[in-house]
């Protein structure tokens, strides 16, 4: 099954998910296809106008453009995904987590999907990473 | 460009044994076509699809729960993105601050290993009341 996650540049979730046996729908094959065909210069800090149209889909023509080139990337992803797998409360100062309007966004669309979604903190110390480790297993072997 | 082109990222926990030397020359000794490159926190490797499927699976078993790996969409040594030819590395501090949590990552895989059960005691509380108006009133 396809899963989406969040931080979709996480590591940690894309690994754990593979280790799993589910496809993890990540930011970095979606920017991949735009590198290999598109040939953008730098995506995603360059973006085409269909992206642009893409991510008025999303989010209204009034909500900031890094938002709205945001969802332009993940929108299509979270169409796609059968479940969700979503870190809350990620430190927000580092990678594309960098802004809160774009993740309340991502919530508020896996909501309006209605797929499963599990929601986890990143872990701090060896217990909470078992529980951490253990709730993603449950949930991805209940999918099947 | 190969609609194929795969481009992985092979990072090792800080607690693991093996190094990145080690896990390049394991890998170079495989009769694999993909190109490598030894990085500080482990490897990059580019090729087809299932090349790299086929590397990554092998490294899983050289040291199963101490070799983290997740897809890149630049091509290895990308000059936008190499920090060698002073590209940007906007990814870099996710990938930081996720590297730090790999041994707690890799401790809950060996207990899941060991066939042990969690115990979830971590259940947020809502905010109460009467704690709200403590906190708000100056006392």
């Amino acid at each position: 099954m396809k899963i989406f996650i969040d931080p979709p540049n996480s590591m940690i979730l894309f690994d754990l998910v593979e280790r799993f046996g589910h496809e993890p729908l990540s930011t970095m094959a979606a920017l991949q296809e735009k590198i290999d065909n598109i040939e953008v210069d730098m995506p995603p800090m360059n973006v085409t106008l269909d992206d642009v149209v893409k991510g008025l889909k999303y989010a209204g023509i009034e909500v900031p453009s890094g938002v709205r080139g945001r969802l332009a990337i993940w929108g299509p992803m979270i169409e796609e995904a059968d479940a969700a797998i979503v870190i809350e409360e990620a430190p927000f100062e580092f990678g594309c987590v960098g802004c809160e309007r774009s993740e309340l966004m991502v919530k508020y669309l896996l909501q309006r999907r209605g797929i499963p979604v599990l929601k986890l903190d990143y872990p701090g110390d060896e217990e909470d990473g078992k529980v951490f480790v253990g709730k993603i297993k449950e949930f991805l072997e209940g999918l099947n | 460009m190969s609609a194929e082109r795969e481009t992985r990222l092979l990072m090792i926990c800080p607690s693991a044994k093996i190094t990145p030397e080690m896990l390049v020359r394991s890998i170079h000794s495989l009769d694999i076509n993909v190109s490598l490159k030894e990085t500080c926190y482990g490897c990059l490797i580019e090729g087809t699809q299932k090349d790299v499927r086929d590397v990554v699976e092998y490294v899983r078993q050289l040291e199963k729960n101490a070799i983290f790996t997740k897809r890149r969409a630049y091509h290895m040594g990308d000059p936008v993105r190499c920090r060698a030819r002073h590209g940007t590395r906007p990814g870099f501090s996710q990938l930081e601050e996720e590297w730090s949590k790999l041994p707690v990552i890799k401790a809950g895989l060996d207990s899941l290993d060991r066939g042990e059960k969690y115990v979830d005691s971590s259940k947020k509380e809502k905010l109460s009341v009467v704690k709200l108006k403590e906190i708000c009133e100056v006392k």
